[in-house]
C-alpha cells in the first residue's frame, strides 16, 4: 500500500499502454508484499496474459513467497532467481 | 487458520506496550508497523513472527484506512499493542466506522477471485495471526500472536 504500489502501479500501466506485455519483476529489495501489491500483480498478470505476455518474478525473499502461496496465488506466477533466466525464458 | 470467538485468551492482566492514534492516511501506516516491529524486536520475537505481525498489522490498518475511514484523515486509527503473561501478543485496531460483518467476505482463492485486485486483506490477517477476533459490529479486530 502507499507510494511503492502506486509507483508500481504507474510503470505497470506505462509498461501496458507502451505495447509492453512481457514483464520482469525482481522483487529483491521487497522484504514484505502485502494484499495491495498482490492484488496489482495478479491484474497485471491477467492482463498481460490477455494481450498473449506475462509476468516473471525474480529474487523474491523468503516471506514474500510465503504470502504469495497464502492467498493462494504462488503458483500463477513463474520465479527465477535472476533476471537474465526470467527474461530468456520468454524467448 | 484462525478461529474467531468474543472473549479471546488472558484478556485480563494484559501488558501495554504500544499505543498510538494515526490520521487515516496511508501513509501514516508505516510509521505505525515500523513502531510496533521495534517493540517486538526489542522483546527479542523471531523475525518470522515479527514480519507475519508486521503483515497482518498492516493489512489491519489499511482496511481500518479505506473502509473505516474512507481515506478521511481527519478521522483516527487507534493501535494498540499488548502481551499477556505468557508473552502471547495482541494488537487491536480500531477506527470509527461502521463497521462490516466478516462473514459477508468472500473467498479470495475462489474462482475469478485469484485474480481480483482486492479482497485478499481479511483472508490474509486471519492466515498469519493465531486468532482473530472482530468487535464492535467489525470496527475492532483484535489480532493474537502466540
Amino acid at each position: 500500500m502507499g507510494p511503492a504500489v502506486d509507483s508500481l502501479r504507474q510503470t505497470m500501466e506505462e509498461a501496458i499502454g507502451n505495447g509492453d506485455t512481457r514483464m520482469v519483476i525482481n522483487l529483491a529489495e521487497v522484504s514484505m508484499i502485502d494484499s495491495s501489491g498482490i492484488g496489482l500483480l495478479v491484474r497485471f498478470l491477467a492482463s498481460t496474459k490477455q494481450r498473449g505476455g506475462s509476468i516473471k518474478l525474480t529474487q523474491p525473499s523468503k516471506f514474500a513467497v510465503q504470502t504469495l502461496r497464502l492467498v493462494g496465488v504462488l503458483n500463477l506466477f513463474e520465479i527465477f532467481d535472476n533476471d537474465d533466466a526470467a527474461v530468456e525464458s520468454f524467448a | 487458520m484462525t478461529t474467531e470467538f468474543s472473549g479471546g485468551p488472558d484478556n485480563s492482566a494484559l501488558s501495554e506496550l504500544l499505543d498510538r492514534n494515526m490520521p487515516a492516511n496511508s501513509e501514516a501506516i508505516a510509521t505505525v508497523v515500523d513502531a510496533i516491529s521495534e517493540t517486538l524486536e526489542r522483546l527479542e520475537v523471531p523475525e518470522q513472527k515479527r514480519f507475519e505481525i508486521a503483515l497482518a498489522v498492516q493489512e489491519a490498518l489499511a482496511n481500518a484506512v479505506v473502509h473505516g475511514c474512507g481515506n478521511d484523515p481527519s478521522k483516527q486509527v487507534r493501535c494498540r499493542v499488548k502481551s499477556d503473561p505468557r508473552g502471547r501478543i495482541v494488537i487491536i485496531v480500531t477506527d470509527p466506522g461502521p463497521g462490516f460483518s466478516p462473514a459477508a467476505l468472500s473467498d479470495p482463492k475462489r474462482g475469478e477471485n485469484l485474480y481480483a485486485d482486492h479482497g485478499r486483506g481479511v483472508y490474509l490477517i486471519r492466515q498469519l495471526m493465531d486468532e482473530v477476533q472482530f468487535e464492535r459490529n467489525g470496527n475492532e479486530i483484535r489480532m493474537w500472536k502466540y
